[in-house]
């Protein structure tokens, strides 16, 4: 029954995926560009990187995989927290499961199909992402091409699949806990567990005081280091990868072959739990779900007015007034939306508290030039993240209802502003935010001279604004009405091109700064007087480069406004 | 008034509608038959902007739907076949939403809203997210927002779908009461009967184009030729 259900899925994916018109055509060539430029980009920053860290650094191979486990820990976390909210859709909100029960199959099979969809569907652009960099990892030690097809096949695949199995298990048990004390409050303690959890992770294996620690045990780092590797982390799958990463660096397979083989077999039966757990409750967590509110009640008092009630009277044009009101009711009366935003916005406070206690204490020009571009980059990537998930889909997610909009007497334009100022004020007021605090210490660094934090809020301001555009203009070109699952309308093929687009447009403006950023570092470290014009004509440019493409999108998205719908 | 004026759409190689040339006066109720996939709903969208004609003209009340889109769309009321919703909006607020669309004035809207849900009986659930409503509470609140502005041309796509009796004779005397008000209707439906009983002119639709287009009047004459039914005359216009 599986086989044949998952044969139809395929067969659908196929018609759909490769028509024969021309735009599809002309669409999955360009998607196949910049595919091709994001895995190559990967592959060349895991093989540089790997090389400037054990040549250029010669940072021990034991410390080394103990960054990649760190990476790991964050890569296995960030799979599992993203399976727990999509596996939320797929597996109780979607229409399919709904005309699935009224057939003939067992419980299992469609929990089985849902989640091998939502892993497989969810996961095609980490899976391409975590190859590349496997393959500019492994070329680097000179690896055969089919050993990394192995080590993704029976490492880095069962890795990603353990995350999403637990993922699964956790968001039962949610269902379980939510029909008995109420979904709000098994939502709050289970993000204070994962921050706890991931407060002890790094509190045990802190980046800075093991690189502080390790000083001490110059040149025998390795041996130091596999010593004190503490207990709890060696029982963590990510532990497991590094661990079979660093030995079979090292040419010893008989110790390597264990960590794989341990992998193997917990994902294994951690699928056999979720199998039984599905076989014994998820049809039961399913009826649960129908009944479980995942926001306010859903009846209101009509006598009692809230702050964005639409009786109540406003200052802005009546169109203007209910399609703001009709955005921000519709977005936090949905579940997934606003919890998605709330662990966004702590994410990216972690991040700015992080880095705003950045110490750079050494007077070192490359450190201090790689430091500010990698925040740069960092931040940049973040606010597309952003845009990505809560802009992209806001035009795809007015559904099969866009009718009511497209039928009033309103201009698109109207409709498409609206959308865009409330997704710009939203990235903006975090990107503005994660900019000052990632030129903090930098700040300090150079006796407060403001000028790179300036150049931060302006660089935000296009950053934001460009981002926003490209994704509300491209998420309109990409809408799929019928979907009406953001997290999904966020990971579709249309979604990553254009996150793709936004990292090269990021790429560009890093290539934009690096030359006024170094020179302004050395002007600091040696005392020189620094030029404003160096810094001018590249912002100038960034301003140019940022407005032609916002204006892209924005034409874009209108036009995409005006299709037959 | 409604005036399409050698409409034609095509999609891909597809013609879905084929110069198509009508007239639908002020104040009369016009009743748009035709087999399944025959253009109606095609047609439909075109006149209230939901697709773009390929050739030809649409005029409604004066405004040209392509050049003057809001003018045109202010004096439509649209009922579409399937009644989606916002569905994390209550229907009272899917009114006022509507209601500021079309930039109803607030005091206005209250007493219009009131004065609605009463008509339609919906006070019951009208504060219930729309999530939760039946087809045929879709279909309520779906037409009772579209009369909240007064239009002057109501169209309307299978009006009867899902709803029970009752909502079916408030739908259907609240269509015929705007008909003698003198608004003009296009009413695009399967149910013959239903056309028979409401409609002053009707028109039937084949393959994109009209086959078939004239007067009650004229309908019985036809409907002589054959045994008597409404369904001969229909089944006799759309024969493949």
């Amino acid at each position: 029954m599986l086989i044949h259900i998952l044969r139809y899925k395929f067969l659908s994916y196929i018609k759909t995926t490769f028509d024969r018109r021309l735009v599809t055509i002309v669409r999955g060539v360009g998607s196949l560009f910049v595919f091709g430029g994001f895995a190559y980009a990967a592959y060349y920053f895991a093989s540089e990187a790997t090389r400037f860290m054990l040549d250029h650094t010669r940072t021990g191979l034991y410390l080394f995989h103990t960054f990649i486990s760190m990476m790991l820990f964050v890569f296995f976390i960030a799979v599992n927290l993203g399976n727990v909210i999509v596996s939320y859709s797929t597996l109780y909100r979607s229409m399919e499961v709904s005309f699935l029960l009224t057939k003939p199959i067992s419980f299992t099979s469609i929990f089985v199909l849902k989640f091998l969809d939502n892993f497989f569907y969810s996961s095609t652009t980490l899976f391409l992402g975590a190859f590349m960099m496997l393959l500019g990892y492994g070329n680097y030690f000179g690896y055969p091409l089919y050993y990394l097809a192995g080590v993704m096949l029976f490492v880095l695949v069962p890795f990603m699949f353990l995350s999403a199995c637990l993922a699964v298990l956790i968001l039962m048990a949610i269902m379980k806990l939510a029909g008995r004390i109420g979904f709000r409050k098994v939502i709050a303690g289970l993000f204070m567990i994962y921050f706890f959890f991931i407060y002890i992770f790094f509190d045990s294996s802190n980046p800075m005081r093991l690189v502080e620690r390790l000083n001490r045990f110059f040149p025998n780092m390795d041996t130091y280091l596999i010593q004190s590797t503490p207990e709890f982390l060696r029982y963590l799958p990510n532990q497991w990868v590094a661990e079979f990463l660093y030995y079979s660096a090292r040419g010893e397979m008989m110790n390597a072959l264990p960590y794989a083989a341990i992998l193997l077999f917990v994902t294994a039966a951690a699928f056999s739990v979720c199998l039984y757990v599905a076989h014994r409750f998820y049809y039961r967590s399913w009826l649960v779900s129908l009944h479980v509110r995942p926001t306010v009640q859903a009846h209101t008092d009509p006598a009692r007015k809230h702050f964005f009630d639409f009786r109540s009277q406003s200052s802005f044009s009546s169109q203007i007034e209910v399609l703001l009101k009709k955005e921000v009711l519709t977005f936090f009366r949905e579940a997934s939306q606003w919890i998605h935003l709330v662990v966004m916005i702590i994410l990216t406070i972690l991040f700015s508290v992080s880095v705003s206690n950045l110490n750079l204490r050494s007077h070192v020009f490359d450190m201090h030039l790689i430091t500010y571009l990698v925040l740069f980059a960092f931040g940049g990537f973040m606010v597309g993240s952003l845009a990505l998930r809560f802009v992209f889909p806001l035009i795809g997610l007015e559904g099969q209802a866009f009718w009511t909009l497209r039928t009033s007497p309103i201009k698109e334009s109207k409709i498409f502003l609206v959308k865009f100022f409330m997704g710009f004020l939203i990235v903006f007021i975090l990107a503005e935010y994660i900019a000052i605090s990632s030129n903090i210490p930098f700040i300090k660094i150079i006796e407060k001279k403001p000028l790179l934090l300036w150049f931060g809020i302006f660089s935000a301001f296009w950053i934001s604004l460009t981002t926003v555009a490209l994704n509300l203009g491209f998420g309109g070109y990409f809408a799929n009405y019928f979907e009406r699952n953001p997290i999904r309308a966020a990971s579709t093929q249309g979604a990553t091109l254009t996150f793709l687009i936004t990292i090269i447009y990021l790429i560009v403006l890093v290539v934009l700064v690096f030359v006024p950023i170094s020179a302004y570092f050395t002007a600091v470290f040696r005392f020189q007087y620094f030029p404003m014009k160096l810094i001018v004509l590249p912002g100038a440019l960034i301003a140019v480069f940022s407005y032609l493409l916002s204006t892209f999108g924005f034409i874009t998205g209108l036009r995409s406004m005006r299709r037959d719908f | 008034m409604i005036e399409l004026k050698n409409v034609t759409k095509r999609f891909g190689n597809f013609t879905a509608v084929d110069n198509l040339s009508l007239t639908i006066p002020q104040g009369e109720f016009f009743g748009f038959l035709g087999p399944n996939g025959a253009g109606k709903t095609t047609t439909i969208k075109m006149i209230v902007g939901l697709f773009t004609p390929t050739s030809g003209d649409i005029i409604v009340n004066g405004y040209d739907i392509l050049t003057h889109p809001i003018e045109a769309k202010q004096s439509i009321g649209y009922v579409p076949d399937i009644p989606f919703l916002y569905e994390k909006l209550t229907g009272r607020e899917f009114f006022y939403f509507i209601g500021g669309l079309f930039r109803i004035p607030k005091t206005l809207l209250h007493d219009r809203i009131a004065e609605l849900i009463d008509h339609f009986e919906i006070g019951s659930w009208v504060d219930k997210r729309t999530e939760d409503y039946s087809q045929g509470m879709k279909q309520r609140t779906t037409i009772a927002a579209a009369l909240l502005h007064h239009p002057k041309t109501i169209i309307i796509d299978e009006p009867m779908i899902g709803l029970d009796p009752r909502s079916a004779k408030i739908v259907r005397e609240t269509l015929r009461l705007q008909s003698k008000n003198g608004v003009s209707i296009l009413m695009s439906t399967h149910s013959l009967s239903f056309a028979e009983e409401l409609c002053d002119r009707f028109g039937i639709i084949n393959n994109g184009r009209l086959v078939w287009c004239d007067t009650r009047e004229q309908l019985q004459i036809h409907k002589a030729r054959y045994d008597g039914k409404f369904e001969s005359v229909f089944l006799e216009m759309t024969k493949q």
